[in-house]
């Protein structure tokens, strides 16, 4: 496992000026290695997906710096930024934003068109068990069944980082532990790291690293050696 | 791998397809027609000017008072202008010397005759003879015996051969004196002595015709007059449309479009002057492609004139006069327009000298480049393009817009998706050519069946309109790269530059703001204060607001329609204006312009039909430099208007004008003022057209005459300003028809009937067509409003899916989302009306002013109300789609989140 694969340093970001200025990042600084399961955990409104954005370089910082295998993101362009999320990107959001007139498999080809080296888009869909809904459209699918989609046009580009902000944030128990262990299963299987936002504690317990957010800085940043399925899950 | 959002194209298309019908129908049709007349009008052009040389068309033709000797054809051949000073002296000192010779003879005759009567009276008064009767007795014997020999001897005495010469001299010096004085007004009237004057070699043809009267119906009754050639002319060739060309005595063949409009077809029988014809073969004749009977003809006369050819054994047995026409061919083509002039202003020098020489007379002069008959279609046909050409680019660009805000609409409403796909790694270049691909399809797919029919069906159609108009010949299928870059290159631009500007714009935002539904650049701090009002009113009003842009278009849209339909409306009411305004165009029922104020016996032409009055009047042109507008090519006039000034008699019984006004003030007619915006007190610059010389008038007031573009003076003034002598005059108004004036004094006569006849021809030619059109726009504004409506509905899905959720009613929300469109459209449609209106007096002032003369732009009050009235109906109509649309909407788009 490559040792800090994804290095966050001194991290600031605030919104809006003068009265209303609101400082969302107050130096926020980790690191990840590559292959880990790694959770931001924190209540809402802590800034999980502001830095989420940030890291996925769709957002700038005020300062401080993302670098990912070395490469500073804020040294890149515009267009070199495209490339980096292109090549080593995938992302899976609390709403599914799928296509809606494209049916499943040609949403995850949506996904699988971007990477130099998709996996089979067959196989994902085998994989995230909507073999059965292959040709239907978005609106013809459940909660669950959208955001496997939406898991599996990230997926299939076999990116070397996944992120995921509340991937289960409107989903039930039942599913949600569903999304939980196929996320699992990409992490395993192809041995991508995960960065996951929730603000649901229970979910820190699969994970191999946690890092808790409040008010903007890291509370707690602690390696989780016991970690289990997500089937186990419980809350 | 091929990028999977292409798939979503043809759904898009499928899931849309009214609406991109509609576009492409829209465009289809406009591309078509368009491309159709810029096709139809190329092809017409290219026959036409392969005429010229296929069809050996004259450079110009010439009319004499009889027939041309071979010398004379020889002398005019070289071009060169004869010695008429010459010939002038030659000829007085012929006529002198036999004057002076016979004015000697007489002299010395008496003188002799006195010499002789004088001896003999000295010798009988010598012999102291006193008788009178005597002496004449012997005067008469002398006379007899010696009057011959002593003529002789005087004839041969020194003293009388110096009184000869003497006289010879006198004589001669006389001649050239007067010689001199003549020529000098002759030279200066024909500009003679240009010292820059060189030959202009020709070729000379016999192309003899004569005018006979036609009747198409064997009623008995003349129905048009006919100008027959012969058939085997090798000049001004004719071709043929149908049938065939007359190969018997009793076989004619007529003009194409003549025949069409009075409904002669081959194989009918017409009279000509009497006789029978079988009509074999409709024709074009290359030097008449209209109906031109004189160049000053103000509009051509399909149904009263016609031209047509027969075999030179029927032609010498026709009964009219024989017109001794001549066409002629430069050695050289002139190179321009310019040199075009300058050659055959030139020539015309030569054939008045030649003429003058030949003791023939020059009776018509017209080089082709003049002729009305020859190039009014022409130009016609070539200048009307740019009106349809920059209403095609609004109608696209509208199109553009159409286009650019409905993918707007939906970038706003797949704004997550955009967020998602940037986010994971799309370039912002591929989702513009993802939302680029639709406009760009539907645009192809327009511009290639629209093409496709332009070249077809369309071309057909236009060709149709013109031959409807015109005597053309058979046109010709070219391939037009004109037609291509003005229907599909400049539109396709125009929709990938605008949607590719609008969609550009739109994705700039950063992946961030997709994914928050942050799309306004500035965000807006306050949301806008309302008045307390109902609930439902407050919600109308917000939907409003909501939807400015779209509104925007929408208004955009309305306006454009109604100007479309005021167009349409307003065209059609201006000539049937013009039509029934015919009787006003006229000064009196009568106008006759004389030859000139004297007959040939040198006395004033007088009539006894007391309702006749007076008038001068004269041709002068006005500067149209004021507008920006460029002429189109053709006719003479260069980019001045031609203006007539007209001297009136005093308590004129046909223009009143206020008595006393001072030289060089005018009062200039109300159609000259409407034409160019004139006011009293203006200074009007007006000058020759072919002589350096300029008059400058003030207005003084106007008066109320939209026949033309004219300005008026009394009489004496006019004699004054034109230096012409006083009690000149330039021809008749009239209540009654004058009969007691010599026709060969008359050049023209005008009455109410000619005006009708510009009516009747234009209502022939386009009367069809703008009906067509008018119900084209019609529908063009209908199919615009339901775009537009359609775009409100669609970009408003989502809340009204809510609302449904809420519980409203359909009718409720139709409510909601209806009667903020329906009040923006007729508030709008009322205002555009106005608006429409002055736009459409303002277009046609700035077409006029690319033409000679004024045309009215009227509009009926019935119109306006029904151009309002058609825009509502359609617009209505377009509601009840809405409103099923609105019932359509299912409540699960709020629900389903699927974006
Ligand atoms: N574009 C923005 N403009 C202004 N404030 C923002 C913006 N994005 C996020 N915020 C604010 O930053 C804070 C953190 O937001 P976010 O990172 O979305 O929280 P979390 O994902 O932890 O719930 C919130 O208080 C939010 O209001
Ligand atoms: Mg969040």
């Amino acid at each position: 496992m490559a040792e800090n694969f994804l290095e966050i340093k001194d991290l600031m970001k605030s919104f809006g000026t003068g009265e209303a200025k609101q400082e969302v990042l107050r130096g926020m600084n980790f690191t990840v290695n590559k292959g880990e399961f790694c959770v931001l955990l924190g209540p809402s409104g802590s800034g999980k997906s502001t830095l989420l954005n940030i890291i996925g370089g769709i957002d700038t910082p005020d300062s401080g710096f993302v670098s990912i295998n070395g490469d500073k993101l804020e040294d890149m362009d515009e267009k070199q930024l495209t490339i980096y999320r292109r090549k080593h990107l995938g992302y899976v959001f609390q709403m599914y934003n799928l296509i809606p007139n494209l049916n499943v498999k040609e949403n995850i080809e949506v996904g699988a068109y971007l990477s130099d080296k998709p996996l089979d888009v067959e196989e994902v869909i085998t994989t995230l068990g909507l073999q059965d809904h292959k040709y239907k459209y978005p609106n013809q699918l459940s909660g669950g069944q959208q955001q496997r989609v939406s898991i599996g046009r990230a997926v299939v580009k076999n990116p070397d980082i996944l992120m995921c902000d509340e991937p289960t944030g409107a989903l039930d128990y039942k599913t949600s532990k569903e999304i939980l262990a196929l996320i699992e299963d990409c992490n395993k299987k192809y041995g991508s790291t995960i960065i996951m936002v929730t603000h649901n504690e229970a979910i820190k317990y699969m994970a191999d690293h946690v890092i808790k957010l409040r008010d903007g800085i890291v509370r707690h940043n602690d390696i989780n050696d016991k970690k289990i399925p997500a089937s186990e899950l419980e809350w | 791998m091929r990028n999977p959002l292409v798939k979503r194209i043809p759904k898009e298309l499928a899931s849309d397809w009214h609406k991109y019908l509609v576009i492409i129908l829209f465009m289809v049709g406009m591309i078509g027609v368009i491309s159709g007349m810029y096709v139809g009008r190329d092809s017409m052009i290219a026959a036409i000017k392969a005429g010229k040389e296929e069809l050996n068309l004259e450079d110009g033709c010439f009319e004499l008072s009889h027939k041309a000797s071979d010398e004379m054809l020889d002398s005019i051949c070289t071009g060169g202008m004869a010695d008429v000073k010459q010939y002038f002296i030659d000829e007085g000192m012929k006529e002198a010397d036999e004057k002076v010779e016979e004015e000697i003879e007489k002299e010395l005759r008496s003188t002799v005759e006195e010499a002789i009567e004088d001896g003999v009276r000295a010798q009988c008064e010598a012999y102291g003879i006193t008788d009178e009767a005597m002496i004449q007795e012997q005067i008469k014997t002398a006379m007899d015996e010696n009057f011959d020999s002593a003529l002789d001897e005087a004839r041969d005495s020194d003293e009388f051969k110096k009184a000869v010469n003497e006289a010879y001299e006198e004589a001669h010096k006389e001649v050239l004196k007067a010689v001199d004085e003549e020529w000098e007004d002759i030279a200066e009237e024909y500009k003679l002595n240009d010292p820059g004057f060189s030959p202009v070699p020709v070729k000379v043809f016999e192309h003899f015709y004569r005018n006979e009267s036609e009747d198409n119906n064997n009623d008995g009754t003349e129905d048009a007059t006919v100008r027959i050639f012969k058939s085997d002319s090798t000049v001004d060739m004719a071709s043929v449309i149908v049938g065939r060309v007359p190969e018997n005595k009793n076989e004619i063949a007529l003009d194409r479009n003549h025949a069409e409009t009075v409904g002669v077809s081959v194989g009918d029988n017409v009279r000509i002057s009497g006789k029978e014809f079988e009509v074999t073969g409709l024709v074009s004749f290359v030097n008449y492609l209209t109906m031109h009977e004189s160049n000053t003809d103000l509009m051509f006369d399909a149904f009263g004139f016609d031209v047509a050819m027969v075999t030179p054994e029927a032609f010498d047995e026709l009964p009219s006069r024989l017109h001794y026409n001549y066409s002629f061919f430069y050695e050289s083509e002139p190179a321009d327009k310019a040199a075009q002039k300058d050659t055959s202003e030139a020539f015309l020098k030569a054939l008045i000298t030649q003429s003058v020489v030949y003791d023939n007379e020059l009776k018509d002069y017209l080089p082709t480049y003049l002729s009305q008959a020859r190039n009014f279609a022409i130009s016609d046909i070539d200048g009307d393009s740019t009106g349809t050409g920059i209403f095609c680019y609004i109608l696209i660009a509208v199109i553009a817009f159409i286009f650019a805000i409905t993918i707007s609409n939906t970038i706003d409403k797949e704004a997550s998706v955009i967020g998602t796909l940037r986010a994971s790694g799309y370039s912002k270049g591929e989702l513009i050519v993802h939302y680029m691909s639709m406009p760009f399809i539907v645009t192809i797919a327009g511009a290639v069946i629209g093409n496709a029919l332009g070249y077809t069906a369309f071309r057909g159609m236009a060709v149709n309109l013109y031959y409807n108009t015109y005597s053309l010949p058979t046109p010709r299928l070219v391939w037009s790269p004109s037609a291509l870059v003005k229907t599909t290159v400049i539109p396709l631009l125009l929709m990938f530059l605008i949607n590719l500007f609008i969609i550009v714009k739109k994705l700039q935002l950063s992946p961030l703001k997709f994914l928050r539904h942050d799309l306004t650049k500035s965000r807006r701090t306050k949301a806008r204060r309302i008045p307390a009002w109902s609930f439902l009113r407050r919600f109308r009003i917000r939907v409003l607001f909501q939807n400015m842009p779209n509104y925007a278009v929408l208004i955009f849209g309305v306006i454009l329609s109604e100007l479309m339909l005021c167009f349409a409306f307003g065209l059609t009411d201006s000539l049937v204006n013009y039509g029934d305004k015919a009787p006003e165009m006229v000064f009196a029922e009568y106008q006759y312009m004389l030859m000139g104020y004297k007959d040939k016996d040198g006395n004033v032409i007088e009539t006894d039909e007391n309702t006749a009055e007076r008038f001068s009047c004269h041709s002068l042109m006005y500067p149209k430099q004021k507008s920006d507008f460029s002429r189109f090519e053709g006719m003479g006039s260069g980019g001045d208007e031609s203006i007539t000034v007209y001297g009136i008699a005093d308590n004129s019984q046909y223009i009143s004008l206020p008595a006393d006004v001072p030289e060089g003030s005018v009062f200039a007619s109300t159609a000259f003022r409407d034409k160019f915006y004139l006011k009293e007190g203006d200074v009007l610059s007006l000058h020759e057209e072919y002589e350096n010389k300029s008059y400058e008038f003030t207005i003084k007031g106007f008066v109320d005459y939209d026949g033309g573009i004219a300005v008026f003076m009394s009489n004496e003034n006019f004699n004054k300003t034109f230096d012409k002598k006083s009690g000149e005059f330039s021809g008749y108004f009239s209540r009654n028809e004058i009969t007691d004036i010599d026709e060969q004094d008359i050049a023209t006569v005008i009455t109410v009937e000619d005006i009708s006849k510009v009516t009747t021809q234009l209502m022939h030619s386009v009367g069809g067509f703008i009906e067509i059109f008018k119900y084209a726009m019609i529908i063009l504004a209908a199919a615009l409003i339901y775009l537009l409506a359609k775009i409100i509905i669609e970009r408003n899905e989502h809340s009204i899916s809510m609302v449904k959720i809420l519980g409203f009613k359909n009718g409720e929300i139709g409510s909601l989302y209806i009667i903020p469109t329906a009040i923006v459209v007729v508030l709008f449609t009322l205002i555009s009306l106005v608006v429409g209106y002055f736009l459409m007096l303002w277009i046609f002032h700035a077409f006029l002013l690319q033409m000679d003369g004024y045309f009215a732009f009227y509009m009926k009050p019935l119109s306006m109300v029904l151009s309002v009235l058609y825009l509502l109906v359609g617009y209505a109509f377009v509601s009840m789609i809405d409103f099923f649309r609105i019932k359509k909407i299912p409540m699960d788009v709020a629900l389903k989140n699927v974006e």
